[in-house]
């Protein structure tokens, strides 16, 4: 059964499957994702505990973390891109692991983030799990929106340019380092706001949320889902955050079968879940 | 002081000769596929329990078969050379299951990430459904240890007996998998396919056997690293291989990727950068292997040893 | 109708494009209904069945790296169950167990699965990481924590429903130190390792220091390790370099074991005390006959004397191949056996009948901190914010036997400490 609580966790899963298929929609595999998620809630966590302990805060302070976080993670993500981005394929992949890795310990060790402990007490905008449903569920929605424009956009076009050509998208005049960090740095913002939700409704941030096991999993998410279209990361995100709480019952076999589903998933729909033949076929249905 | 020095110098050594081995199995297969093995931290797992049960060790009370064991032990080196075989033999189910398909289909290399990421993940849960999470210490008797001094004092600084054990097998592995690659006709095989696949397959050679070869090969040094180290620490769950998994990946792109004595010059190199860290920074220890990593990725990818790799128009 | 750009509707594009907005109206339609399907028909609010037996809910670390713990409190549980059903008592308790991983987001899901279920407390969780997230929740909700084993600073006072009885590391840790000073009172030159990515042991590091700053001496050298590290060349040979004559380690049962097997390899012949992540009969698989003459100070000895002790070291022993029953396990059986008690007493005097399960949940939490408890912890008693008060403490060493594979923590001193000692 699926609890409002399981559902917010879904969603934030959602979340995070796009903000990872944002530079692979641009043809970059990057695992950064859970650094900027990690960055963004660590500001939340610290921001919202400042004035003591509190156990309420209001929507407008979340948003204006979301805000911060944004600018941050941006800022983060334009300094650490350029670089970056100039790499390939399985270098890139290593790269940005190693950037989540050397986040992680860096929000270990620096003094005011808490240490190993972390921070706890972090005050809630809601009360009960459906005001996070509402919220997050509206973020996603909003998300969907502007995914789903993107695709028809320049900007769309030129990053599906890019994935499939790099060198032939650069030849027609199309700004790939340009478009690639618009990518890079819209993946971190996304990364950065879902954490910052995420630290709140968990009521507590440590230096383990933004860990490689987050990177996989999320990749989980998009490889699964498909990597074609936006929709892909959100279905994989849902179905493979519900996956492990739905097998409960099973006990010490879930990880097991978790696994198992992320060994076979791309040997059997190597495209993901949502590929594009299959959304045509949709689009062409008439009832 | 050259104490100090001297006692940094061994401490590095030590570490970085695990960190070789580990490079090692990673490198074997990207110079022959070019991606990553990401089961490669459970294999470590797995030759470290093979190693246990095969020296007489017996299951605990939270595996699926308490108490459960060989009947007999069998001599360290023995256990070793099996434990790495059994590993090496996994190693190859992992290529027919998480690699072969993807090959098969011409689908992008990287998903292969994924399903060996998947693959290893299946592995330490079964391993953790088999064996329970507890801790196994290696049977003492049968180790045949118990003779030899528990340290070694070279030279004012002091290092375990069972860490010299453990570098003195390392680097005859390493030396033995150098010489094989470089003399015998299925070592210049594999080296062939590492440089040019097209070429290696028209000049007759069978690519598929020598992929083959090298999950075998990378498997069983797998195995006989978490062999060793369970020798030296214990096994403490089946987790452990993940993080030396993980920390090979940052030697693997310091030695250059695809490079055999890339991988042992990394490991040596990040372990000298590890034991050179004060303890005050200590639990920065981590941020610099992947600080190394990052750093060499986007100065120099190729790394120490590694070729340029050309990027063709 | 033509769509931007002259296409025609057939065209691949704007079919799929059509495709993605349909299937994210679907997407959204499902959300919604899920949303709608899993708000909270939150359990509270109806009335018991005077027939049904309450349900107590256990959120423990089955999987995970935390799982060793957890596996000890499962067994813990299972135990005092077994025990306590087995005598006559006026009101049935039935046990669901929920994973609680190692992590926090799962504990909270545990947690969160349990309150749904209608539980009337929750024993668990087994981390004290997690306590800080998910006992919030079981807070705002009006269910009783019983924490078998959160000794971190700070636990009860997330709120009214939240005690434990295990006792806070501050009351336990000065103990060992002192009894290792007793021996060797000529002891200068400490040094203190601790693992620095656990909320516990950094806790914990820091009462340990706090004792040693107050019997005047400064450690010579700390070491700060991870708790996934398990060669400790390189901080053993920097801190023997200083030659301490006493370390004390803060840090779990794996880590924790691996150093003192090391330090005793690379020749460090002083006093070894260590803290409450050691206190489990799990270190010696990995230290093998070098954990003997280690100090550690304990809130349980398995040498008690009392009935219920008896009965707890008897039913373990029978369950696990003769083996000596450890803290934790312990702890968890106080933990049910405390819940047990509680329910019985108050369903005796009627204080159960024609109340909803949320009022249900303060009576009990209100007689839960006001009874006093024979457990195989000592007797112990509350402290009206949830902590325990536990009037009796030891201090064990580990003596390892001939073939260095099987232990025991060997009782060497008892300590009556005065109550309301914070």
């Amino acid at each position: 059964m699926i609890d409002n609580g399981l559902l917010v966790q879904m969603i934030l899963g959602a979340l995070l499957g796009l903000s990872v298929y944002l530079p692979m929609a641009a043809g970059q595999l990057s695992l950064a994702t859970p650094a900027f998620y990690a960055v963004g809630g660590t500001l939340a966590a610290l921001l919202s505990t400042q004035g003591g302990a509190q156990s309420a805060i209001s929507l407008w302070s979340v948003l204006g973390e979301m805000l911060l976080a944004a600018g941050l993670t941006a800022g983060l993500a334009l300094l650490v891109g350029l670089p970056v981005l100039r790499l390939r394929g399985i270098y890139l992949a290593i790269a940005t692991i190693a950037l989540v890795e050397i986040v992680r310990v860096a929000i270990l060790n620096l003094p005011f983030t808490g240490g190993a402990a972390g921070i706890f007490g972090i005050p809630q905008p809601f009360q009960q799990p459906f005001g996070y449903v509402l919220f997050s569920g509206g973020v996603l929605a909003v998300c969907g929106w502007l995914f789903q424009r993107l695709e028809a956009s320049r900007l769309g076009r030129s990053m599906a340019a890019i994935r499939d050509d790099e060198l032939a998208s650069r030849c027609m005049g199309i700004h790939t380092t340009r478009v690639k960090l618009t990518a890079f740095v819209a993946s971190a913002v996304l990364a950065g706001i879902t954490g910052v939700i995420a630290a709140h409704y968990l009521n507590t941030w440590n230096a383990r949320q933004g860990s490689f096991d987050v990177a996989i999993t999320t990749l989980a998410f998009v490889i699964l889902g498909g990597s074609r279209n936006w929709l892909g990361p959100v279905i994989g995100g849902l179905l493979l955050t519900a996956l492990p709480e739905l097998l409960r019952p099973v006990g010490d076999l879930r990880l097991v079968l978790f696994g198992l589903v992320i060994l076979l998933g791309p040997v059997f729909f190597p495209q993901g879940l949502i590929t594009p033949a299959l959304l045509e076929r949709l689009g062409r249905w008439k009832p | 002081m050259i104490d100090t020095l001297l006692q940094t110098l061994l401490n590095g050594a030590a570490s970085g000769g695990v960190y070789a081995l580990v490079a090692l199995g990673y490198t074997l297969i990207f110079s022959v596929l070019g991606v990553i093995n990401f089961a490669q931290g459970a294999l470590f797992s797995l030759g470290g329990y093979l190693t246990y049960l095969l020296l007489g060790g017996k299951i605990g009370v939270n595996g699926a078969l308490p108490g459960w064991g060989l009947p007999i032990g069998l001599p360290l080196w023995l256990a070793l050379l099996l434990a790495a075989l059994g590993s090496g033999a996994v190693g190859l189910l992992v290529e027919r299951v998480a690699f072969a398909p993807l090959r098969r289909r011409g689908a992008e290399p990287l998903l292969s990430l994924i399903t060996s990421l998947g693959a290893g993940v299946v592995l330490v849960n079964l391993l953790q459904l088999l064996m329970g999470a507890e801790g196994y210490a290696f049977p003492q008797a049968a180790a045949g240890l118990a003779k030899l001094p528990e340290s070694l004092l070279l030279g004012g600084a002091r290092i375990r007996t069972i860490q010299v054990l453990l570098l003195a097998i390392s680097a005859l592995a390493v030396a033995s998998l150098s010489l094989w690659l470089e003399r015998s006709r299925s070592g210049k095989a594999m080296r062939a396919v590492a440089e040019d696949p097209t070429t290696a397959t028209l000049l007759g050679i069978n690519s598929v056997a020598v992929v083959r070869l090298a999950f075998l090969l990378s498997g069983m040094l797998a195995g006989l690293g978490g062999g060793l180290i369970g020798m030296s620490v214990s096994l403490a769950g089946p987790y452990f291989g993940i993080s030396y998994g993980l920390k090979g990946l940052a030697v693997l792109v310091l030695g250059g990727l695809g490079s055999v004595p890339g991988a042992i010059v990394g490991g040596l190199v990040m372990g000298l950068a590890e034991a050179l860290i004060p303890s005050e920074a200590s639990g920065w220890r981590d941020a610099l292997a992947f600080a190394i990593l990052f750093a060499v990725l986007v100065l120099r990818p190729s790394g120490l040893l590694g070729r340029r790799q050309l990027e063709k128009v | 109708m033509l769509r931007s750009g002259g296409l025609s509707p057939t065209d691949p594009l704007v079919a799929r494009r059509r495709g993605s907005a349909r299937l994210a109206a679907a997407v959204a339609g499902a959300l919604a209904l899920l949303a709608f399907l899993g708000r909270s028909s939150d359990p509270a609010a109806q009335r018991l069945n005077p027939e049904a037996p309450l349900t107590l809910g256990a959120a423990l670390a089955l999987t995970g790296n935390a799982n060793l713990y957890g596996q000890d409190q499962r067994m813990g549980i299972g135990l005092a169950q077994g025990w306590l059903q087995g005598q006559p008592h006026p009101r049935r308790v039935a046990l669901q167990r929920e994973d609680g991983a190692s992590d926090e987001p799962s504990a909270i899901a545990a947690f969160n699965l349990l309150i749904r279920r209608g539980v009337i407390a929750l024993i668990g969780p087994t981390l004290s990481q997690q306590a800080f997230a998910a006992d919030p929740i079981a807070q705002r909700q009006g269910v009783p924590v019983v924490a078998p084993s959160n000794t971190a600073k700070g636990i009860p006072q997330i709120g009214s429903f939240i005690s434990r009885v295990s006792a806070q590391s501050s009351v336990i840790a000065p103990l060992s130190i002192d009894e290792a000073l007793r021996r060797e009172p000529a002891t200068r030159r400490v040094a203190v390792f601790f693992a620095q990515d656990d909320a516990y042991s950094t806790a914990e590091t820091a009462i340990f220091q706090k004792v040693l700053a107050a019997r005047g001496l400064k450690p010579v050298s700390i070491q700060r390790t991870q708790l996934a590290d398990n060669d400790f060349q390189n901080p053993i040979t920097a801190a023997l370099q200083q030659r301490p004559q006493l370390v004390v380690i803060s840090a779990q049962a794996v880590d924790g074991g691996n150093l003192i097997r090391q330090l005793r390899e690379l020749g460090y012949r002083g006093q070894i005390v260590v803290g409450n992540g050691l206190n489990t009969p799990n270190i010696y698989p990995i230290c093998q006959r070098w954990c003997n003459g280690v100090l550690i100070a304990q809130a349980y000895s398995p040498e008690l004397n009392t009935p219920v002790n008896l009965a707890f070291r008897r039913l373990f022993a029978e369950a696990n191949q003769g083996r000596t029953p450890g803290q934790i396990a312990a702890q968890a059986w106080t933990a049910y056996q405390v819940v047990f008690e509680a329910i019985q007493r108050v369903q005796k005097r009627g204080g159960f009948e024609g109340l909803t399960l949320g009022e249900a949940r303060q009576q009990l939490m209100k007689e839960l901190l006001s009874g006093r408890y024979d457990t195989p912890l000592g007797p112990i008693r509350f402290r009206p914010d949830g902590e325990v008060v536990q009037g009796r403490f030891y201090v064990a060493e580990v003596r390892m036997d001939a073939t260095g594979r099987n232990g025991r923590f060997n009782l060497v001193r008892e300590q009556e400490l005065p109550e309301g000692t914070p």
